[in-house]
């Protein structure tokens, strides 16, 4: 390389640190060109998500055997619910002894209800049946 | 009330099942899963279905323990900020990614423009309005600010969307029931009051519909409440099997007070408030039902019209669940069509006792199988033959109207979600 060249170049090189100086980006920094730009647009947001706070529940222990229990079939009114919980209570009774079948919609058919509409409501139908004392409830959502 | 349960589900359902449980505090509960689906299938495959599932039940009834428990909590005010580049473009990609927005744009909520959006409402940012199902988000005046902000409201809407949400949280609003139902359940929103003109609130010609921002606005903070600190997701636990647009904006309007008859009163008036009072009702629906009716020129023309319209509630088997028939069915009144039948003398009231008494469906029509026809018919006073005809709702005062829209010859009837009743609240500037 000519000296002419060699200094053209090595100008050029002083001028194009010099440039970078100026806009404050350092190689040295291992900042790529374009991710000063991203630090610039960083802003803070908030999460529209909320919070959930619930208290755990705790549910009942089942029995150890079905024999001798009283068991009640709850169905919620969609169709084939209470052709599914006929058959089962049928299997119930062939194989534990003593077993007492209750079925819901013969017993208390205003709680046959597709729909509850809050957790009181919901409340409400589960004492209608609980008033018939089952040792266990198996119930079937059908759709 | 210490009775342990088995709960059967079927597949597609036992999902939501889980994440309702989880919502009200059980992380883990004794399912048994059928394959689905349970219900239109014969006989002899649902009894099949039972003997498949049987020794899985018997498992479950004796040998269930729970296990798991429930993660950390964290503080509900002040919600969690964080940071992030992007242009707004890659902000909305980020939030959809979350599963915060639905897939339309947002505007990106910062702390700046959520303090501008608390100044619309004179309470506390640090106020609990309730707890959105069926996630059970707690949703703060904050947190409802910044989906305000997301929608593109202005601070003034505040307190009508304060004021939706109160009601919408209401139980007797059922919510969750609208958001995790296999039907096409949307709310209806209705404000009545001085501000409906105060704010801009369309209540006439074409007001449910495009080009309204604080109805468009309002209507979109609530569907994005609903998605984001409800969690109502499809497709579970959102099981809706179609879905619908109105849920990214609700029907949304205010009454048409202006074109009320002479004589008629205005709807939240009707529901116990003052004429000057500023109210907010909501209700969730089914899709509704149009009545465009261009040649009736007496009142007893157009209600027998409405009767053969009004009885697609049989499609959901509404006197199937027996509680259905103890609901409010709101009818939005064109006022052109109200203007028909007030122009003939007739008052409100004559109104909806002629459409309780024209919507009605012989009962040969009802499916076979519909459990406590038994209970309706006690309650109605009746004895159920094939020719009877049945009403959509126990009483004529369950038929209540609003008058909605502007020019034009049509109605519209707005069939309730089962156990939604219509919620007022009044509204606080």
């Amino acid at each position: 390389m000519k000296l002419k060249d060699f200094l053209k170049t090595v100008g050029v090189l002083l001028i194009g640190l010099g440039f970078l100086t100026l806009t404050g980006r350092s190689f040295a920094d291992g900042i790529t060109p374009g991710s000063q730009q991203a630090t610039e647009d960083l802003q803070e947001l908030i999460n529209p998500e909320g919070v959930v706070h619930v208290e755990p529940l705790k549910l009942n222990p089942h029995p150890s055997t079905l024999e001798n229990k009283t068991i009640m079939l709850r169905w919620n009114g969609k169709h084939n619910g209470d052709q599914f919980l006929n058959r089962i209570g049928e299997l119930l009774t062939e194989k534990f002894e003593g077993v007492r079948i209750i079925k819901s919609w013969q017993v208390a058919p205003d709680t046959v209800v597709a729909v509850s509409g809050s957790q009181e409501r919901s409340m409400e139908l589960m004492k209608k049946l609980a008033a018939f004392k089952p040792d266990i409830v198996i119930g079937s959502q059908a759709d | 009330m210490g009775i342990p349960t088995v709960t059967i589900a079927s597949s597609e359902f036992v999902a939501l099942a889980r994440e309702t449980m989880l919502s009200l505090g059980v992380v883990d509960a004794p399912f048994v899963v059928v394959p689905h689906p349970m219900g239109m299938i014969s006989k002899a495959e649902i009894t099949k279905k039972a003997e498949d599932a049987f020794s899985e039940i018997i498992k479950m009834a004796t040998g269930w323990t729970p296990t798991g428990s429930l993660p950390p909590t964290k503080p509900a005010y002040p919600a969690e900020r964080f940071k992030e580049s992007g242009s707004i473009a890659e902000v909305n990609k980020l939030f959809f990614s979350k599963g915060w927005s639905l897939g339309l744009p947002i505007v990106p909520p910062t702390p700046e423009l959520v303090t501008e959006m608390l100044r619309g409402t004179s309470l506390a940012a640090d106020h609990v309005i309730g707890h959105v199902p069926p996630r059970m988000g707690i949703l703060t005046v904050e947190l409802a600010a910044v989906h305000a902000v997301m929608a593109g409201c202005k601070p003034q809407y505040m307190p009508v969307l304060i004021g939706a949400l109160q009601a919408m949280l209401d139980n007797r609003a059922n919510w969750r029931g609208a958001a995790t139902t296999t039907g096409t359940a949307s709310l209806l929103v209705i404000i009545n009051g001085p501000i409906v003109k105060e704010i801009g609130i369309a209540s006439a010609q074409g007001a449910a519909g495009k080009m309204h921002q604080a109805n468009a606005s309002i209507g979109y903070a609530l569907s994005l409440i609903a998605l984001t600190v409800g969690g109502s997701k499809p497709p579970s636990p959102d099981k809706s099997t179609l879905g619908t647009p109105a849920q990214f904006v609700p029907w949304i309007f205010g009454e048409n007070e202006d074109a009320l008859p002479l004589g008629w009163e205005p709807f939240h008036v009707k529901r116990g408030f003052k004429k000057e009072d500023n109210v907010v009702t909501v209700m969730g629906i089914y899709p509704p039902v149009e009545n465009i009716d261009h040649w009736s020129v007496t009142p007893e023309e157009h209600l027998t019209w409405w009767g053969h319209l009004a009885t697609p509630l049989v499609s959901i088997g509404g006197p199937c669940w027996e509680t259905q028939m103890e609901q409010v069915h709101i009818v939005g009144i064109g006022p052109e069509h109200a203007e028909l039948v007030a122009g003939a003398g007739w008052s409100e009231e004559q109104y909806r006792r002629a459409f309780w008494e024209k919507a009605r469906l012989p009962f040969s029509v009802w499916p076979k199988g519909c459990p406590n026809v038994d209970i309706v018919a006690k309650k109605l006073g009746i004895t159920l033959k094939p020719e009877t005809m049945i009403p959509i709702t126990y009483r004529p005062e369950n038929i209540e109207t609003v008058i909605a829209g502007g020019a034009g010859k049509h109605s519209h009837y707005f069939a309730p979600f089962p156990e939604c009743f219509p919620v007022s609240v009044k509204v606080q500037k």
